[in-house]
C-alpha cells in the first residue's frame, strides 16, 4: 500500500517528546488525557483561538510537515474533533436568541477543521479531506492514502487521525454506558472484567508515500468489517492474514485495541485463537484510553516496536521468544460493531 | 463604578474573551493600540469584541466603519461603552 517514512504523536503518554512508552501514565478523574507539548511552532494569536482536536492535530503534523514542505496533500481522521466548538456554537444560538454570534467557534465547528488549519499554517494548498466514519475514520483515511499513492507513486502525504475529549462527546458516552463506572488505574484495565472503557484521546500524524527507500515501516494492507458475529471476523480476518502475509514469512506480533471491556473480549480471543504460539501478544489502549481513530495510536506504536524492536513490558499479554520482529497484525474493533485489520511490515 | 475600575474590568473581558493566553490584564495600558502593534488584535478578534460590546453592554454596532473608531484603545473602548451602554 504505502511507507511510513515519519511519525509524530501526542497522547496521554511522553510520545511527543524524548518518547518514554516504559512509564505509564494514568487517568485523571477517569480519562487519559494528552500530554500537551508547548506547541512552539504554532503562532500564538492563531493557537489561541484553536479547539483541543485542532491544537493537537496542527501540533503533531507540523513537525513533519516542516521536515517535509512539499507533501502532495493532507488526510486526516477525526471523529470529534471540532465537536466541542460545533456545540458551543448552537449553545451560543440559544443563548443569544440567534443574536450577534463569535465566528471563532462557528470555524472550528466541523471536524475539517484540522486538516484545514493543517494546509493554511504550512501553506499546503494540496489534496486536503478529513474522514469521520467513527471507529474506522483513519482505516478509511489510510485507504484513501494508498489509492493517492497508488495512483502516483511519486506523491507523499499527511495521513494521521486525532480526537478529544470533550464535555459534550464524554457525556454522551456516559449515558451510553461506554465508560467503566468504577474508577480504575489503566494499569488494571484488562483484569476488571466490567463493561466500559477508559476515555481517552491522541493525535498520530504519519508523512507517508510510495518510497521505500528510507523508510521506517510498510503498510501492507488495510481491511473493515462491520458484524457483530465473531465467527464471521475471524474468517475475513483468517483469509486476510492468508492474502497479504508475505510468502514464506510468520506474524511476530498481534498488537490489538482490547480496551478493558468485556463485552468485546470475545471478538479479540477469536483474534488471539488465529494466532500461532510464537506470535507475541500486545495490547494498547491502556495507553490511550478508547476513542474512535485509535488505531492510529496503534499504528504509531507499531513503528515504534518495529523501528526499535522491543516492546514495553505493560504492553505485553503473551510473550513469545522471538529474535526479531519483522511483521505485526493491528487488530481493533469499535462499538462491538467495527473491526479493521492492519498488517504492518519492517522495511 | 470609578472609570480606573471599569477599565481594569474590561481589560480583564477582552482578554477572557479572546483568549489572550499570553496576556495578564494588568499588563495592558490603557493607550495601547488593540490592533496591530501593542496588543496585536486582528480582524477576527474586532468581530469578537463587537459581540463582547453586544453581549455585556447591550450596545449593537451595525456598521464595522464605527467599530473601527471605538476600538483603538482601552480609553476610546470605556469611553464608549460608558456613554451607550444599555445595560
Amino acid at each position: 500500500m504505502f511507507y511510513i517514512h515519519q511519525s509524530s504523536c501526542i497522547s496521554p503518554q511522553q510520545t511527543f517528546h524524548d518518547v518514554d512508552l516504559n512509564k505509564l501514565h494514568e487517568p485523571a478523574d477517569r480519562k487519559l488525557l494528552a500530554i500537551e507539548p508547548r506547541y512552539d511552532g504554532i503562532p500564538p494569536g492563531i493557537l489561541r483561538r484553536m479547539g483541543k482536536a485542532v491544537r493537537m492535530g496542527v501540533g503533531a503534523a507540523m513537525p513533519l510537515l516542516q521536515n517535509n514542505p512539499t507533501s502532495d496533500g493532507i488526510i486526516v481522521a477525526t471523529v470529534n474533533g471540532g465537536k466541542e466548538d460545533c456545540v458551543k456554537f448552537m449553545n451560543q444560538i440559544i443563548d443569544y436568541n440567534e443574536g450577534l454570534l463569535t465566528p471563532i467557534n462557528f470555524v472550528q465547528s466541523t471536524p475539517n477543521a484540522v486538516a484545514a488549519q493543517i494546509g493554511l499554517l504550512t501553506k499546503n494548498h494540496g489534496y486536503n479531506i478529513t474522514h469521520s466514519q467513527l471507529g474506522l475514520a483513519f482505516e478509511y483515511a489510510m485507504i484513501d492514502a494508498g489509492m493517492m499513492i497508488n495512483e502516483n507513486p511519486l506523491s507523499s502525504f499527511l495521513l494521521g487521525a486525532v480526537d478529544d475529549i470533550s464535555l459534550f462527546n464524554y457525556n454522551i458516552e456516559e449515558k451510553s454506558g461506554c465508560h467503566k463506572m468504577e474508577t480504575i488505574s489503566n494499569k488494571n484495565l484488562y483484569t476488571t472484567n466490567s463493561p466500559g472503557h477508559i476515555a481517552g484521546e491522541a493525535a498520530s500524524m504519519f508523512l507517508v508515500n510510495g518510497n521505500e527507500t528510507g523508510a521506517i515501516v510498510k503498510v501492507q494492507a488495510v481491511e473493515t468489517l462491520h458484524t457483530t458475529d465473531e465467527s464471521i471476523m475471524k474468517e475475513k480476518l483468517f483469509g486476510f492474514i492468508k492474502k497479504y502475509l508475505p510468502a514464506g514469512e510468520k506474524m511476530d506480533v498481534l498488537l490489538t485495541g482490547e480496551n478493558g471491556d468485556n463485552r468485546l473480549l470475545k471478538y479479540y480471543s477469536c483474534c488471539e485463537s488465529l494466532m500461532d504460539n510464537d506470535v507475541t501478544i500486545a495490547r494498547f489502549k491502556h495507553m490511550c484510553g478508547e476513542y474512535p481513530t485509535a488505531t492510529s495510536m496503534g499504528l504509531w506504536l507499531c513503528c515504534d516496536i518495529l523501528q526499535k524492536q522491543t516492546i514495553p513490558e505493560h504492553m505485553i499479554k503473551k510473550a513469545a521468544v522471538k529474535t526479531g520482529y519483522k511483521n505485526v497484525l493491528i487488530y481493533n474493533n469499535y462499538n462491538s460493531i467495527q473491526h479493521s485489520f492492519i498488517l504492518v511490515s519492517i522495511t | 463604578m470609578e472609570s480606573t475600575q471599569f477599565k481594569t474590568q474590561l481589560k480583564k473581558q477582552i482578554v477572557e474573551f479572546l483568549n489572550l493566553l499570553s496576556v495578564n490584564p494588568e499588563d495592558i495600558k490603557d493607550d495601547e493600540p488593540l490592533f496591530g502593534e501593542g496588543l496585536g488584535l486582528d480582524s477576527i478578534d474586532s468581530i469578537e469584541l463587537i459581540v463582547l460590546l453586544n453581549r455585556e453592554y447591550g450596545i449593537v454596532i451595525e456598521d464595522p466603519k464605527e467599530g473601527r473608531k471605538i476600538l483603538v484603545d482601552i480609553n476610546t473602548m470605556a469611553d464608549y461603552i460608558e456613554k451607550n451602554r444599555t445595560k
